[in-house]
């Protein structure tokens, strides 16, 4: 018998898993985290307050090194941050590109920070129109969840009386710049709301954290914790509280099983000695994020569970939902040629959104179901990146490029992909990564519904650049690729059938009654809005519905 | 290069992650970080050759010239190019190296002499037909011009001459000031 037996094991320190080691630790359990990477050091890795010409490379980062880059936040200011070492792999055919943060924290070191909340239209879509699934909870049930989230992390908004993006407890809303009253008034031409959106930035200290200083740099880490993430808002707290060990460099291998099948704890590998180690517990708590976490469950085979645990649905890593992302439309405004520079940018933020306003009365009013969401942006910024559209050199040349800098407006789009057996996640049969782990591997295409969305954004940004009186430029040739936005979903995907579905409505697995999901794998499909602040709210319900159960 | 450009476009304007590489923010009087580096005075490239090298301040200086404002060679851009040259760039190693040949080579064909010895109105006109989409040396003058907008843009002086809002500092988030004009239809005439 093992000496050590934690209450629970939590594999992650993201959202999920910071929220539950927060709630759990609070609640006087003993937890053991693991976590892949190392802990970091705001003043040493987050490169923030460095300008280009103190970067060696002005942030354009070594020739060298840059073709091993994983996407624009992997850069020369976030060096030694983002995961390179662990192997994974794609299918024929599949193009998915995927950041993976392991430090302790993980995403939430370097997120967007948009916060709305899912709403009923999302939750009961499938009765809307018909397709896939209903969620097992209503947004009256998670509403409260959402409200102590948002107590706890601070988000600035502002009412809005719109049901299918319910209102919150809101911090005083960024303000408009100049583009968001000229795009404002375009898109009220037309009909399509313009809105604050939900940011989870701190416009008033709250919480004992200060307030945003407006540095821009959002995406290379807070120097001061003046937006959400576990190391600034939960992490301190849970360690302070004694019931926390954390182990850092602890690469999770898989979920150990006692003789009835149960989980009885977890194999890792430390990733400094290159030794597995077991650490044993009453309850383990999945919370890697989505991709990872179905690769843990796919990878933890035994005699009971010869397919993963808790698979016996066959439904893990299946059902994979993304965001399809692209730049709809840009293009610049000409009120603005010559005038003054403004800070635009430097909240950092999606200040404004324009949130679905598709098929809310009809669900079968547009060619697609469900719905997509914009976030405009433009206005000034750290580089003149259009220079290559003006001809040219000397004296005018350079004149162009300062009357340019306050106008440039674009608008990119964020449309939920429906589930398709095409999209999913398995074990790579051959490839292994670094300490001998199978890789996960990804097979995903876009489907028509999300690029009829696509379409559709591309006419009604082009529509709203026309009526705000921009020069339209065009849009981007396609969407980006799949990946980009690092909100995949639906991979444990919650549900009241065990025959269905790998979770329960509170993220329990149906198998294994003591394990349990915190992250966007267990959402039945994708919405127009982020993961982050829902992957909060539910893992906050399923921690304390966890606490009863232990 | 001209991948990660495009990458920058498109990434700069996403909302959520609007910083890009090309990055900067507000001054921060009291870190040493703050201060930029000053150009040298008796600079010794380590890619390109001292000739080469001065032809590349050159057509820097006439790119972005030295006006009402500072200009590409005080910002030092040519240091960049051959550093960025220097720690393989390979855009800008062969391909730059080829194209200041052929500057050389129109300059001895139309002037009879290399084109640092002509004058800045010769200068200005073989770059002129450089500059014209069809015109010989093209794809080299937009090598060129990439790599000193590149380079200007990401200085000290570069940034103040956009006068870029990241170089302030802001104790709530920046509203617009125009109330009562919402269209932004009747702004004072633009001074630039």
């Amino acid at each position: 018998m093992p000496k050590d037996i934690y209450d629970v094991i939590v594999i992650g320190t993201g959202a999920g898993g910071g929220m539950a080691i927060h709630t759990l630790c609070q609640a006087g359990a003993k937890v053991c985290a693991l976590n892949a990477s190392r802990r970091l050091n705001p003043s040493k890795d987050f490169r923030n307050h460095r300008k280009p010409y103190n970067m060696p490379f002005r942030g354009f980062g070594d020739p060298t090194k840059r073709d091993k880059w994983i996407g624009y936040m992997d850069n020369e200011y976030t060096e030694g941050i983002w995961e390179h070492e662990i192997a994974y792999t794609t299918a024929p055919g599949t193009e998915w590109t995927w950041r993976r943060c392991f430090a302790v924290g993980g995403k939430t070191n370097f997120w967007g920070r948009s916060s709305a909340r899912f709403a009923n239209i999302d939750f009961r879509a499938a009765s809307r129109d018909g397709y896939d699934v209903d969620w097992p909870i209503t947004y009256e049930e998670i509403a409260p969840y959402y409200s102590r989230v948002e107590r706890m992390i601070g988000v600035a908004s502002t009412v809005q009386n719109r049901p299918s993006n319910p209102d919150g407890e809101y911090l005083p809303p960024m303000n408009f710049r100049c583009i968001d009253r000229i795009l404002e008034s375009g898109a009220g031409k037309i009909g399509i709301p313009y809105l604050p959106d939900r940011i989870a930035q701190l416009t008033v200290p709250h919480a004992g954290h200060p307030s945003c200083h407006y540095c821009a740099n959002c995406t290379e880490g807070c120097d001061i914790g003046a937006f959400f993430s576990t190391p600034w808002f939960f992490l301190p707290a849970a360690e302070k509280s004694g019931n926390l060990d954390l182990r850092t460099n602890a690469l999770c291998k898989n979920i150990l099983v006692d003789e009835n099948g149960r989980a009885k704890g977890v194999a890792y590998i430390d990733r400094n000695t290159k030794q597995e180690v077991e650490v044993y517990g009453k309850a383990v708590v999945l919370a890697a994020s989505c991709v990872e976490s179905a690769r843990i469950v796919l990878n933890s085979k035994s005699r009971h569970w010869p397919e993963g645990i808790a698979n016996s649905s066959g439904q893990a890593g299946r059902n994979l939902c993304d965001h399809l992302y692209g730049t709809t439309a840009r293009g610049y405004l000409p009120q603005l040629l010559g005038q003054p520079s403004f800070p635009d940018n430097v909240s950092s933020s999606t200040v404004a959104w324009m949130p679905r306003w598709q098929n809310l009365d009809n669900p079968r009013q547009e060619k697609f179901i469900r719905g997509y969401s914009v976030y405009p942006d433009g206005g000034c910024s750290e580089f003149p990146w259009y220079f290559d559209e003006i001809e040219g050199f000397g004296r005018d040349f350079k004149r162009q490029i300062k009357r340019r800098y306050p106008t440039p407006v674009s608008f990119y789009i964020q449309a939920p992909t429906q589930r398709s057996d095409a999209n999913y996640v398995d074990i790579d049969p051959v490839v292994k990564d670094a300490y001998g782990i199978p890789a996960a591997r990804l097979h995903f295409e876009w489907d028509k519904n999300s690029l009829l969305m696509w379409e559709h954004g591309k006419h009604s940004c082009e529509q709203l650049l026309r009526s705000s009186g921009a020069e339209y430029q065009g849009s981007a040739k396609e969407p980006d690729m799949p990946g980009t936005s690092l909100h995949e979903t639906g991979t444990l995907r919650m549900g009241n059938d065990p025959k269905r579905f790998v979770t329960n409505r509170f993220g329990q697995a149906h198998d294994v009654p003591n394990l349990y999901v915190c992250d966007a794998s267990v959402f039945p499909n994708c919405t127009d809005k982020t993961t982050t602040i829902s992957i909060l709210a539910f893992t906050l319900r399923t921690s304390e519905y966890l606490i009863e159960n232990l | 290069m001209l991948e990660m450009l495009a990458k920058a476009a498109v990434a700069s304007q996403f909302p959520g992650f609007s910083r890009w590489v090309f990055g900067q923010q507000h001054e921060h009087q009291h870190t040493a970080d703050s201060t930029p580096p000053a150009r040298q005075a008796n600079y010794q490239p380590s890619y390109f050759s001292p000739s080469e090298y001065r032809t590349i301040d050159v057509l820097t200086g006439l790119i972005i010239p030295n006006d009402e404002s500072p200009g590409a060679q005080e910002a030092g851009v040519s240091e960049f190019i051959d550093f960025m040259a220097a720690h393989g760039e390979k855009q800008i190693q062969q391909p730059m190296r080829e194209g200041l040949a052929w500057l050389d080579s129109a300059a001895k064909k139309n002037y009879r002499t290399g084109f640092t010895s002509l004058s800045t109105e010769q200068q200005t006109e073989i770059l002129k037909r450089a500059a014209e989409r069809n015109g010989d040396g093209h794809a080299f003058f937009r090598l060129i011009r990439r790599y000193t907008v590149m380079g200007y843009y990401t200085s000290a002086v570069g940034m103040k001459e956009l006068d870029f809002p990241g170089l302030r500092f802001y104790s709530e988030s920046p509203a617009c000031p125009h109330t009562n004009d919402p269209e932004h239809r009747h702004l004072p005439a633009p001074k630039i």
